[in-house]
């Protein structure tokens, strides 16, 4: 050890003994030729001075004071390197003298970089940041083939290109199309007869607008919106911890889309409902409501470290603001400034500390490590309070029914315990009988003096019969009172009592605080300083005006870029969730910023967008790839990004079930309400706010109703995501932990078994069969509405002489053709895949 | 089952145009289940992974800890700063079963797993595992995918993401649930997160009473056709799915639609086939211990999974345990809070008995040192009593993991955790370094097989994972 000591600050001593240490046992994580974690290089002096995230590691002549000779003594449990074990005894020995000595270091290479900070200048040059243009619409050659100015945009780049526009769609497929688009179900029969016969220049405009009115409409552009939000009607995935709150979320939307509210106020009432005016109790509870996207998402509530778990939950938050609204992956510089956008550390923990500002969870104070998400309860209409109150007084007076019965129940089973206790004495040693005479049931019911064995047997019976009803009247009871409070709450944000700046978490860790940073916006995509947020507010407000603000360069353009995924099948963006430097570039931009510029200038109208989008000359193209086109559009842009012609897509999940209902004529339109069926006490357990582990939910029992309710209405699930109904988890409906604006459309043999022999299609085919046969005696014209309802079109001839034969074959000879051979063909109709795509 | 029909069927289906739709050059390019070559040559083709749900216990199995019996009885946390999952620490408990040294190796391992002890030098041990959550589903979500949040694509589906099918008739990443149950977290745990579907796990039902996958077979009452009009509907249908897609040239979902549709008939025919055990002699039924109430289903699961990769299948997942709810009689997987000799004794048999089958079988047919079989669970169990009862809490600061064949070094041993079992204390590691090592072995670099989500390049390891290279060979 000597020997060691007296060459500790001589550099050959450094370059021999601790520098192959370092070297061999730091650099791998700590040096800028390979990583740098916890911000810590050791590859040169100043690297180890100015440290990583928990400051300097080494004090020259002070190991007792050094973090890095800390860590490798391995004494401290959360700080110990290297992580794959304690380094041999004389290697630690070395290391402590070299610190004993000074440290001498002589490297200065190695480039200890400080935080290199993010170029705002440099970052607003990229596209999605810089403002959104207004463009004029190019000139094109075929000056009568645009139909909407944004027409032009797109023949101009096939021009450029020498790409001719394939031919329209025909009006079946239109009508088919724009139908399943903006309703998610097919035309009946009488709409598409009407569109046939309207020969007016308007019948296209006639149609958009039916189907934009329709309630329809808001019920499936609310489930594209659902994507964006982690929607479920289950908090976490453990323990079937039921958010009964989360449809009036879900009902909101599909209002909102139906009243077409302005897209801006949209997102305002998304980020701070709560905090804005209102003119009346509906649109107050409509406000708070609308908090609830932030509220909705997959949030682990047992997590026994709540500081850990309020960062998270404000981490989920953040990815969803940053993903839904401004295309930008936020959740990378939770940790880090943005490797890739110009997104810093500040950026996130500003707009973080708005949303740590508004607390949304809170532990249950009788229920263990659980926490649960922050309700609010909502403003009532008088009208909506007199009802409220009618249910509460009908559950108080079936709650006393149900008392009264039980008291009854429980006299009834002392008399019969009493009865088969006096025969029991009846019968037994004289010893017995008095052994019993203390017994208080004697008193109740003096034992009757006729006591044959064919009483016993009843009477044991009786007691069976009355132990069960008296079971389940106790849980029903039980279940009654624990929801007997009917008033209306919803998952809402609100302010906290102490708004305020937060500061950096090193790392993302709660427990290492850095410095405090102001509340605020994305730097790089700001035109002005955010205006101050007043005292005793979160900031979520200023916030929501960031976003909804024409000059942001992001909202509208994201959105509009949504809307165009949805009905073309790709974005202008193809990356829809992210429009940063390693997503894709626009493959129109012109096109993305006329569109968000008439976005914007039309009031924030998502309905009058779709209109634009769907009257588009570029709409009504064809999908088919023609054989043999000149000049061939598929050899110059076979994925077709400059859209020559319509895309193909796949029905997903909910159009899918949806249309097969409407087709057999057995969905239902009226639905709304909670999606979970608390109101059986078969489905809920554990109710008691005291004990282990919360209430819960399992989905034994469906409302018979949901069966034929559309799917936006029916309940989702975590852990088994698609829950009950299969059809969702074979058709790529989202899994709710994941945030995606654009669903994968998967082809797997799972998908043709569902639809050759799940139940789901083949009782859609017997009811259709059953509804063709009693509306339509005819077997010619059965064929052509079964077309028609089916496919949206009119049979072929070829179709017509092949579904004959079908009928013929599968039917026993000499008999007529019967539901059976009916339903066979509808089966066959609603799994082919002219029906599974939407052209 | 109809089997004239079925053939009937599958003909219909890849009879002229479909038969070279389905094997020819234009529909595997684009086949995203096409083999693929892996990055350096692999020691195994195929994992077995068995997942035992609930925390398996290290301390009373693999971890053996002489200073723990000494400690017997003695207060754990004397100053009482410890809070466990859901309780606080009793006393210090000693494994519930004796441990012995077993095989060349001399390794100690107890007596809960007596055949499993007879294969020890065939196993090699990860004692420093360590989970970052206490919770059932994210611990689980954590082993299966790295992240402790749901929506990651699981191990299977990195495999056959990386390395393709190599099984023309089956789903390369098979999932065989517990028959009471799925495991905590659910389908989540075999999801294929961002990457395409097709990598998802397919499970098979493992029941035998019910048939091997969900909708292969119509339920009797909608059976609304049988045999040969069956046949000339499904006819009828291919006919209009021709005479859709000859109307659009070039369309590759048609395309693969169609084909669909002749997996999906393949499959009619090769999951009843690969779920037909009736073939398998008496001395392999024993072995399994088919005709065991308790034993026989799990023994079912492990002579199914040999069967599938016999077949091709990439990756077969078995779970030895379902939901974490209360105990009935016993509880339904490992998670023994109230009763670890009830609990661990009734799995410890299932789990010794099937799983020492499947190493013995596999290794007797020469498919041992192609197939990985990996043993984990999401976390272990404390060294101390839960509280003053029989049970143990969950403890995510060590568990035990082990693999066999497929290039791994039997006999062997990586890490270890403190003189209780409390803490990986050795070389600690988290699923990452299991993770890369399975890959590394299936000729895969975990750094190198990536997949693009949002602008970052996602990997199972996230930014994490080494090679133990001191347990393979």
């Amino acid at each position: 050890m000597l020997c060691l000591a007296s060459h500790a600050a001589d550099p050959v001593f450094f370059e021999s003994k601790v520098l192959p240490i370092l070297q061999q046992r730091c650099f791998e994580c700590h040096s800028h030729g390979t990583k740098i974690k916890g911000g810590l290089a050791l590859d040169s002096r100043s690297g180890w001075e100015q440290g990583g995230d928990n400051g300097s590691a080494i004090k020259p002549g002070q190991p007792e004071a050094s973090l890095l000779i800390k860590a490798v003594r391995y004494t401290d449990a959360d700080l110990e390197m290297p992580p794959k074990g304690r380094l041999p005894t004389s290697e630690i020995a070395i290391l402590e003298e070299w610190v004993q000595k000074g440290a001498h270091d002589p490297r200065t290479s190695g480039a200890s970089k400080p935080r290199k900070g993010i170029d705002l200048n440099a970052g607003r040059q990229f596209w999605a940041f810089q403002p959104v243009r207004d463009p004029a619409p190019p000139t094109v050659k075929n000056a009568d083939w645009p139909a909407d100015p944004l027409d032009h945009f797109i023949l101009a780049k096939l021009e450029e290109k020498s790409i001719l526009p394939v031919t329209d769609a025909d009006r079946h497929t239109w009508l088919r199309r724009v139908s399943l688009d903006l309703t998610g179900l097919p035309p009946t029969p009488a709409e598409i007869q009407a569109f046939a016969r309207d020969n007016s220049p308007q019948a296209y405009e006639t149609v958009a607008d039916r189907l934009l009115t329709s309630r329809s409409y808001g019920e499936r552009w609310a489930r594209h919106w659902l994507d964006l939000t982690g929607y479920a009607d289950m908090m976490g995935t453990s323990n079937g911890v039921y958010a009964e709150h989360a449809w009036r979320y879900r009902d909101y939307l599909i209002a909102a889309f139906n009243a077409d509210k302005p897209f801006d106020q949209f997102v305002r009432e998304q980020i701070a409902g709560d905090l804005l005016p209102a003119t009346s109790t509906e649109d107050r509870a409509e406000n708070i409501v609308a908090t609830g996207f932030l509220m909705v998402g997959d949030i682990e509530i047992v997590n026994p470290d709540k500081a850990k778990m309020e960062t998270d939950h404000i981490d989920t938050q953040m990815i969803k603001i940053g993903q839904a609204f401004m295309g930008m992956t936020l959740g990378c510089a939770r940790c880090h400034d943005h490797k890739f956008d110009p997104i810093g550390l500040e950026d996130y923990y500003g707009i973080a500390g708005m949303l740590r500002s508004s607390p949304s969870s809170h532990k249950m104070p009788d229920m263990g490590v659980w926490s649960t998400i922050n309700s609010t309860v909502l403003p009532e209409t008088p009208a909506q309070l007199a009802a409220r109150k009618t249910l509460e007084s009908e559950t108080e007076q079936r709650i006393a029914a149900m008392k009264t019965k039980q008291k009854k129940l429980t006299e009834e089973r002392a008399s019969v315990m009493a009865q088969l206790a006096a025969l029991g004495k009846a019968t037994a040693p004289v010893a017995q009988i008095a052994a019993a005479t203390d017994n208080a049931e004697r008193e109740v019911a003096p034992p009757t003096k006729t006591a044959p064995t064919a009483d016993k047997d009843a009477l044991t019976k009786r007691r069976d019969a009355l132990d069960a009803d008296l079971k389940k009247l106790a849980g029903d009871i039980n279940h009654a009172e624990f929801f007997k409070d009917k008033t209306p709450r919803a998952f809402a944000m609100s302010d906290g009592p102490q708004p305020s700046d937060m500061p950096v978490y090193v790392r993302g860790n709660p427990y290492a605080p850095s410095n405090v940073v102001p509340r605020g916006v994305l730097r790089v995509a700001s035109w002005d300083r955010l205006p101050a947020i007043p005292t005793g507010q979160s900031g979520r407000l200023q916030l929501a005006d960031w976003l909804a603000d024409k000059r942001n360069p992001l909202t509208a353009r994201v959105t509009v870029n949504r809307i165009w995924q949805k009905l073309f099948g790709t974005g202008l963006v193809p990356t829809v969730d992210y429009f940063g430097a390693r997503g894709d570039l626009p493959t129109n931009p012109d096109l993305l910023d006329h569109l968000a510029t008439r976005f914007m200038r039309d009031g924030w109208s998502q309905k009058a967008f779709l209109r634009t989008l769907v009257l588009s000359r570029t709409y009504r193209l064809s999908s088919a790839n023609p054989k043999s086109a000149f000049p061939d559009p598929q050899s110059k842009d076979p994925e077709n990004k400059l859209f020559w012609r319509m895309n193909r897509q796949r029905l997903d999940a909910e159009a899918l079930r949806d249309s097969m209902f409407a087709i057999s004529g057995e969905l239902i339109r009226d639905s709304g309400g909670p999606a979970l069926v608390m109101e059986n006490p078969e489905n809920c357990a554990s109710l008691s706010l005291k004990g282990v582990n919360p209430p819960n939910y399992a989905h034994k029992v469906p409302r018979p109703s949901q069966e034929f309710e559309r799917t936006i209405y029916l309940p989702v699930f975590r852990n088994n995501f698609a829950g009950p109904d299969r059809l969702r988890s074979v058709f790529d409906f989202i899994n709710p932990a994941m945030i995606a604006g654009d669903r994968p459309q998967t082809v797997v043999p799972t998908q043709s078994l569902f639809l050759l022999n799940n139940d789901l299609p083949r009782k859609r085919a017997s009811a259709l069969a059953a509804k063709l046969i009693a509306d339509e005696p005819d077997e010619l014209a059965r064929l052509e509405v079964l077309w028609l309802r089916a496919l949206s079109r009119p049979i072929t001839s070829t179709e017509r002489a092949e579904a004959a034969a079908l009928l013929k074959a599968v039917t026993p000879p000499g008999k007529p053709t019967g539901s059976a051979a009916w339903t066979e063909l509808c089966h066959s109709l609603l799994a082919s895949n002219e029906f599974v795509f939407r052209l | 089952m109809k089997p004239p029909s079925r053939r009937n069927l599958l003909h219909s289906f890849t009879g002229t145009a479909l038969a070279s739709l389905l094997h020819g050059e234009a529909l595997s390019a684009r086949n995203p289940l096409a083999p693929k070559p892996p990055h350096h040559p692999a020691k195994a083709r195929a994992v077995i992974q068995i997942f035992c749900p609930g925390g398996l216990s290290h301390v009373d199995s693999w971890d053996y800890k002489p200073e723990l019996t000494k400690r017997q009885g003695k207060p754990f946390d004397a100053e009482g700063k410890l809070q466990f999952f859901a309780s606080k620490p009793g006393n210090c408990q000693q494994g519930w079963w004796p441990f012995r040294q077993h095989g060349a190796c001399g390794r100690w391992i107890s007596d809960l797993f007596p055949r499993l002890a007879g294969l020890v030098d065939d196993m090699a041990f990860i004692h420093s595992m360590q989970s970052k959550s206490a919770l059932h589903g994210p611990a689980m979500f954590m082993a299966n995918s790295g992240f402790i949040l749901p929506g990651f694509p699981s191990m299977g589906s990195w495999v056959t993401y990386g390395l393709g099918s190599s099984s023309a008739d089956l789903p390369a990443f098979v999932v065989l649930p517990d028959p009471r149950g799925l495991p905590p977290g659910g389908v989540i745990n075999w999801g294929a997160g961002f990457l395409p579907a097709v990598h998802q796990g397919t499970t098979l039902n493992t029941d035998p009473a019910r048939p091997p996958i969900d909708d292969l077979f119509p339920q009797d009452e909608f059976a609304h056709l049988k045999g040969d009009a069956e046949r000339q509907s499904r006819e009828f249908l291919q006919t209009l799915n021709r005479t859709h897609a000859a109307s659009r040239q070039t369309n590759t979902e048609l395309e693969a639609r169609i084909a669909a549709y002749a997996l999906a008939a393949r499959l009619q025919l090769s999951a009843p086939e690969a779920t037909d055990l009736r073939g398998e002699s008496e001395g392999t039924r024993k072995l399994y211990r088919l005709e065991h109430p308790d034993i026989g289903p799990f023994g079912r699961q492990c002579l199914l999974a040999r069967r599938l990769v016999e077949r091709g299948v990439r990756f077969v997942q078995i779970y030895c345990g379902a939901e974490n709810t209360t105990a009935k009689k016993v509880r339904p997987n490992w998670d023994s809070h109230e009763d670890l000799v009830r609990d661990h004794g009734y799995w410890g048999q299932i789990l010794d008995s099937g799983a020492a089958a499947l190493l013995t079988d596999l290794k007797s047919r020469g498919l041992l040192d192609g197939t990985l079989v990996i043993c984990t669970t999401e976390f272990g169990r404390q060294p101390a009593a839960q509280g003053a009862g029989k049970g143990r809490d969950h403890n995510p600061g060590a568990f035990t993991a082990w693999m066999a064949g497929g290039g791994v070094k039997g006999g062997t041993a990586h890490g270890h955790t403190d003189d209780l079992g409390f803490k990986a204390a050795e070389k600690p590691l988290f699923c990452y370094d299991l993770h890369a090592t399975a890959l590394h072995l299936l000729g895969l670099d975990h750094e190198k097989l990536t997949f693009y989500n949002n602008g970052i390049n996602r990997r199972l390891t996230d930014v994490h994972g080494h090679v133990i290279k001191d347990i393979i060979s």
